[in-house]
């Protein structure tokens, strides 16, 4: 099946045409079946070690090791408990065991990432290398990367940051200016800086996006390569980027004639472009891009159950029926990546729509509920609604602005 | 992707084909000529079995000629039929009536039943907003009875029919009843309860299906309107608001056919079906707002297409249930458990 959409071709059809049958009307079987991805098949192995997770949750809740908020996994960084998951066998999932991961399917690791997602669970530290860095190396990386990273990463003890935005390329990604060169070593040399860099400061490795060939009007993506790059490495500098409550997760990561061994280029040099394009359908379709508030509807449902309010109950059906279509269509990427496709432009559309979802939730509860947003709320109701509204910029941002998602989402209708 | 029912929406459509648009009023409520073409094709009866009258078929067959028909704005009460009517009489034991007659349902609390023998009961009572009511021969009507609900098959031969019609100026009439002969079962309130989340999940599944097409017609209008010298398609704002309209589509999709699958499966949907139906109606708010944004003036038009999709989406939002009344379903049935269980029941709905 095509990662992409396609309408049906259009009809020669008059703007005052009146209603026609059949040509016109009859039509929708067809764009049905281009527009969604194959439903999801159901996994009883998902379902079992959803369950497994559910209890090893409850354990480690009821011993005190975390306490849930929201959008964990950016905020949420505890390498303990990152490790502890990889003994569990829940990173790298997916992965081929010789390489550390498990031979499980996305729809497993789908059910492990929801449920630690909507239980607030500190995720953060392997977020991104368990979610897109480790399958970008088994796609383009060598075999003695893949040796050297992928079983760190499973079980929880190396982390990666994403080096794609600068200071001056923001969604015109294209346009980056960090540079890297060959010396007379056959080494790289990286200058430049990344930006929006979520827990360089926690990181061992970034995937970083270089320019290695000067830029051609021409030809915008070309010229572009990945390069693996340790974090430890002389020249490089991290610095915090504080977001608006304070909150340390952004960086700056400057590069000062950084020496990348040559052997650390990822994948082929010049195919930047299409291995950024490739990790996107990780990226954007998981159910972090709609549960990062999640623990606000939890808390909301607590409260509606003891009030039993008809208008907060109608509120929760409605937030729970938005939820309920989103968790269908990641489910029907997390299928498609297990039958080893890319489908971009679902990705995108799932973020755009589950990351407005996830920032709608907030206002959507406050309008039936009588409580403040505070971070000193007595009430946990108002602290997870103040710790929802403080991130809520950034949701609809990270990862590909709604604007950019929606303009992809077009580029599959047919209009670029 | 070839799918089982490629054959069956091949055979709707070209059915669809050979019709001239149907402009509904009040002298000519329902296409009649649509429906003899559609029985004579055996369509009104699948998902029936054939020793019940029906052509056979199975659940998913069903669904894809009430996708098509709906896409169509098809004046005819097959959706009822076969979505509704059908399993529900079948699931009680109920004859299914002639699959060649129109038949049609609604929820009728107002009604009473009163016990007249084996089998039969006698109706008392007004049957509001009954989809088709003076076209459908017999009506499918969930009422009350002091011993709770009862599944009641009417013949309305005879019966005082107050015309009414939704935004669409489909028939939504009343049925007044009194002591009307007819015969039923009586229901369990979780077989009630499934019959009103049947009856949701029928009129979610069309709005899926206009809603695509509602998008389609859109996609194809913007590609071919010239201002300012270019296609309205390629202007970023209107392409912002076909990929939100896209957005809606696609969700309401994804979690429709989950629904019927779950249903086809033999689950529990209500909470499935209630939540199909209010994410379905809250897409039509986007989906029907921005179509008409996009078409301009002549999408307000009468002799334009449009509208025939979009008023009939502002009225199914609205019927088998509002999306008031399902929400608050969904919301309490999630809650059932307690509210520490509400995750783990999100899990379970579809």
């Amino acid at each position: 099946m095509q990662a992409g959409w396609t309408l049906e071709e259009g009809h020669d059809h008059r703007i005052r045409c009146p209603v026609r049958y059949g040509a016109d009307l009859g039509a929708a079987g067809v764009s049905a079946a281009s527009l969604t991805l194959a439903p999801a098949p159901r996994s009883e192995a998902a379902e079992a070690v959803r369950l497994e997770v559910r209890e090893f949750l409850a354990a480690e809740l009821a011993a005190g090791s975390f306490e849930p908020h929201v959008d964990t996994w950016l905020s949420g960084v505890d390498p303990a408990f990152s490790r502890k998951l990889g003994e569990r066998g829940w990173l790298g999932m997916t992965w081929p065991k010789e390489y550390g991961g498990h031979e499980r399917s996305a729809m497993e690791r789908y059910a492990v990432t929801e449920e630690l997602l909507a239980a607030g669970a500190p995720v953060a530290a392997h977020w991104i290398a368990d979610r897109q860095s480790g399958p970008n190396l088994l796609r383009y990386g060598t075999e003695a990367q893949r040796r050297e990273i992928l079983p760190r990463i499973a079980t929880g003890e190396c982390f990666f940051v994403i080096g794609m935005s600068e200071p001056n390329s923001g969604s015109d990604l294209a346009s980056i200016r960090t540079r890297a060169t060959w010396d007379a070593n056959g080494d790289w040399v990286v200058n430049g800086a990344k930006v929006w860099t979520s827990n360089a400061h926690h990181s061992h490795y970034g995937i970083v996006l270089v320019r290695t060939s000067p830029a051609d009007p021409a030809n915008r993506h070309a010229g572009l390569s990945q390069l693996l790059v340790d974090l430890s490495l002389p020249g490089i500098s991290i610095n915090p980027i504080r977001i608006l409550d304070g909150g340390h997760h952004f960086n700056e990561v400057v590069f000062n004639d950084v020496v990348v061994p040559g052997d650390m280029l990822l994948g082929e040099e010049g195919s930047g472009w299409h291995q950024v394009t490739a990790e996107l359908a990780f990226e954007r379709s998981g159910p972090e891009r709609f549960l990062s508030t999640y623990p606000v509807v939890a808390e909301f449902g607590r409260r509606a159950a003891e009030t039993q309010d008809p208008a907060q109950l109608a509120t929760l059906g409605r937030i729970s029926a938005r939820l309920l279509a989103l968790r269908q269509l990641s489910l029907r990427i997390a299928a498609a990546l297990d039958r080893g496709e890319l489908p971009n432009i679902p990705a995108a559309l799932v973020k755009d729509v589950g990351t407005t979802f996830e920032a709608d939730v907030i206002d959507e509860i406050r309008r039936v509920v009588n409580v403040p947003a505070s971070l000193d709320s007595p009430d946990p109701l108002g602290r997870a609604l103040a710790e929802a509204q403080l991130h809520s910029p950034g949701y609809t941002l990270r990862g590909g602005t709604n604007e950019i998602l929606r303009g992809i989402v077009a580029r599959g209708l047919g209009l670029r | 992707m070839a799918t089982d029912q490629d054959l069956v929406v091949e055979t709707v459509r070209d059915i669809l084909a050979a019709h001239e648009p149907f402009v509904l009023t009040p002298e000519r409520p329902w296409d009649q000529r649509l429906w003899t073409a559609l029985t004579e094709a055996g369509l009104t009866g699948v998902g029936i079995p054939e020793e019940a009258g029906g052509s056979g078929g199975e659940l998913a067959d069903a669904v894809a000629i009430a996708r098509t028909l709906a896409a169509g704005a098809a004046a005819v009460p097959v959706a009822e039929q076969l979505l509704v009517v059908g399993p529900a009489l079948l699931a009680t034991d109920l004859a299914v009536p002639s699959v060649e007659s129109p038949v049609s349902v609604a929820v009728a609390p107002a009604v009473t039943a009163s016990a007249d023998g084996d089998g039969r009961f006698l109706l008392t009572g007004r049957a509001t907003d009954v989809a088709w009511a003076g076209t459908a021969a017999s009506v499918v009507l969930l009422v009350e009875s002091g011993e709770g609900s009862v599944l009641a098959l009417v013949d309305t031969a005879g019966l005082p029919v107050a015309a009414a019609a939704n935004l669409a100026g489909e028939p939504r009439g009343t049925l007044t009843l009194d002591a009307t002969p007819a015969t039923g079962a009586r229901l369990t309130g979780g077989q009630a309860e499934e019959f009103r989340a049947r009856f949701a999940l029928a009129r979610a599944v069309q709005i899926a299906a206009a809603l695509e097409q509602v998008l389609a017609w859109t996609v194809q209008y913007a590609g071919e309107r010239q201002q300012f010298g270019r296609p309205l398609a390629k202007f970023q704002a209107i392409q912002m608001e076909l990929a939100e309209m896209a957005g809606e589509v696609t969700a309401v999709a994804a979690l429709t056919d989950a629904a019927v699958q779950a249903l086809d499966r033999g689950e529990d949907v209500v909470l499935a079906a209630a939540a199909a139906k209010v994410r379905a109606g809250a897409a039509v708010e986007i989906v029907a707002r921005l179509a008409h944004q996009v078409h301009g003036a002549i999408g307000f038009t009468q002799e334009y297409r449009l509208h025939h999709l979009t008023r009939r989406c502002w009225s199914w939002r609205d019927e088998a249930g509002t999306e008031l009344e399902w929400s608050r379903v969904l919301g309490a049935g999630l809650l059932a458990g307690g509210g520490d269980t509400l995750w783990a029941s999100l899990t379970r709905v579809v």
